[in-house]
């Protein structure tokens, strides 16, 4: 030990007391960190505050003098008794029913098996979670083929990468309303443009999270594939693939979930499934149709949320534990 | 016929490897020795091409490895297998894929993707993690098995590229002596049996003179030994090592177990002077009791 790093005994207080030019150094490293933090926490309070200013200026009426209004809303929301609401949910037929859309329950069902039927909003929710579902899957595979090709551990020719990279940048650039609403006034209303937006969307966003976990990957087994003289593809293959696909797993799980609500919101700009029902009944002051449909939403959302839970457990969780 | 013509790699400034020649005729058992950072690693990746030397051209048998591209350069990686320290393997896939990935290169990529591996290429991994002694973990998850049975799957991969060579980046640097023993036996049964050349980096002088016909010794990437393992002497050790006269014995960093280990003194015992962690010990199995 060097007499610059030399620590004393302790003293009275119980602290060792430590000196020389490398505790120098660290101390005023350490001042330094600090220093630096205390600056960046300064500068976050300052343009929070700022941009609250902004926003409350900017708005037509000041946050805390519509604040009082903020329940009126759902003071709209109250049906006529406790029971329509689930009338409106299983298409039963409305004691109130006077001829208009407001209570015209049944004419939702969708025939199933004789007198068996489906109701309207089960209908839609499942078209919905269809639109999620399908763009999930087309996003999964296109940012799978994709990711390998913008890894810097995997790709050197920068080009390649970069074309790559940009390309992923351009699809999740958009949020995925804004490309509904291109494809919507190509294709006309329908689930179709609803899944070619949130599937455009998911690539991106998947290929982002795919690539950055291949660049985190383990390059010895595939050093032991190059040394085997392994091919490109194979060595992703079969060096790569094995050790990513929990992380991709999960990802897609949870793109899954947040494309069933994005799917819903699509719905209303005229990509089909709920969200259309939704703003129609909120738009036309349908309050029974509208709790059904948020009840259902909910419930539904929930249930995805568990059940991909569930699943990545099932798929990913021995192997995400295990001793590698 | 390996030719190693004025080999030269520097990374930045550093000179890693400087201008070294060798000729390795086939079949020969060669171990590189030298201290860390004196090149070897650099050297044997050079050769199988994983690093590009900046100087200079490796022959094999008359062919300039250093110019191959593509798939040429592929079937170099092939015939010229390599081992590692951290064995390399791919952890999640089972040990029997992981020897059978040995056999890419003879394969389209399309059938490799496809796992169309047949009857002869699945007997012949058996075969030889039979002969390797690591057969009846076949099927679990190469990350699970231990250090010495994961470098034995390795060298089955290796086997299994019907190499003409096999390099070994310090093979047993991080293996207790038992599987350090079954390993160096590995590749000694390699070379002697099948006749393929093994050039292997080692960390400890005894295993070097042990198992290999020819010691090259490195020092600051220039080869300063080259001969029998007779000719190295424990003068020209010191001086590969760069030590002084004292504290340097081969026994210290040995690995090998003699016939009379047993009379040796047990290396760890608490030091006279050093009471105080003995004291705490003690202390703390009275609380405990």
């Amino acid at each position: 030990m060097t007499a610059s790093s030399t620590i004393r005994p302790a003293d009275a207080t119980g602290h060792r007391r430590a000196d020389g030019p490398l505790v120098d150094r660290w101390e005023s490293e350490i001042r330094k960190r600090r220093l630096y933090t205390a600056l960046t926490v300064g500068l976050i309070a300052l343009l929070t505050l700022a941009s609250l200013i902004f926003a409350n200026e900017t708005n037509a009426g000041k946050f805390f003098d519509r604040l009082p209004y903020f329940f009126d809303f759902f003071g709209d929301l109250v049906p006529r008794d406790a029971l329509e609401p689930v009338r409106a949910l299983f298409d039963l037929p409305s004691p109130y029913d006077n001829g208009s859309f407001k209570y015209d329950y049944p004419m939702g069902r969708h025939d199933f098996i004789g007198t068996l039927y489906i109701p309207e909003y089960f209908m839609a929710m499942l078209e919905t979670l269809n639109i999620a579902i399908l763009s999930t899957l087309i996003g999964f595979t296109f940012g799978f083929l994709l990711c390998f090709l913008a890894s810097r551990n995997l790709v050197r020719n920068f080009w390649l990468r970069g074309t790559v990279r940009r390309l992923m940048e351009l699809l999740r650039a958009f949020p995925e309303i804004v490309i509904a609403g291109f494809f919507v006034a190509i294709m006309s209303l329908g689930p179709i443009p609803a899944i070619a937006a949130v599937a455009i969307h998911t690539i991106g966003a998947l290929g982002k999270l795919f690539f950055e976990t291949v660049e985190n990957a383990d390059m010895k087994a595939d050093e032991g594939l190059r040394a085997a003289g392994a091919s490109w593809v194979e060595r992703v293959r079969f060096g790569i693939v094995p050790q990513v696909i929990p992380n991709f797993m999960s990802y897609t799980l949870l793109r899954l979930e947040i494309n069933v609500r994005a799917s819903t919101i699509i719905g209303a700009v005229g990509g089909g499934g709920i969200g259309e029902l939704l703003r129609l009944s909120i738009s036309r002051g349908h309050e029974a149709k509208t709790l059904a449909i948020v009840f259902l939403l909910f419930c539904t959302i929930v249930a995805v949320d568990q059940f991909s839970a569930w699943l990545r457990r099932r798929l990913i969780g021995d192997q995400a534990f295990a001793v590698a | 016929m390996l030719t190693i013509e004025g080999v030269t790699k520097r990374f930045g400034e550093a000179v890693a490897v400087d201008k070294v020649e060798l000729n390795i005729p086939e079949g020969q058992m060669v171990g590189i020795i030298g201290r860390s950072g004196a090149g070897k690693s650099t050297l044997l990746r050079m050769i199988n091409r994983l690093i590009d030397p900046s100087e200079g051209n490796i022959l094999f048998d008359g062919t300039d490895i250093t110019a191959l591209k593509g798939s040429a350069l592929r079937r170099w990686n092939r015939d010229c297998a390599m081992i590692f320290q951290q064995f390399n393997l791919v952890p999640r896939l089972d040990v029997l894929t992981n020897v059978l990935l040995g056999r890419l290169n003879h394969k389209s990529t399309f059938a490799s993707l496809a796992g169309l591996y047949s009857r002869e290429e699945r007997l012949m991994a058996i075969a030889m993690l039979e002969r390797l002694g690591v057969v009846q973990s076949a099927l679990q998850p190469a990350g699970t098995l231990s250090g010495g049975q994961q470098q034995r799957v390795a060298i089955a991969r290796a086997m299994m590229q019907e190499p003409r060579v096999v390099l070994a980046d310090e093979p047993i640097a991080s293996l207790d002596p038992m599987n350090a023993k079954v390993v160096m036996d590995s590749l000694a049964d390699i070379n002697k049996r099948d006749g393929i050349t093994v050039v292997t980096n080692l960390h400890t002088l005894d295993t070097a003179r042990t198992y290999c016909e020819r010691i090259i010794g490195m020092f600051e990437g220039r080869v300063v030994f080259d001969g029998t393992p007779a000719e190295l002497t424990a003068a020209e050790a010191r001086r590969l090592y760069g030590v002084q006269n004292e504290g340097f014995s081969e026994a210290m960093t040995s690995t090998s177990l003699s016939a009379d280990e047993d009379e040796r003194p047990a290396p760890m015992r608490p030091l006279p002077g050093n009471r105080a962690d003995t004291q705490l010990a003690e202390e703390r199995a009275r609380a405990l009791a």
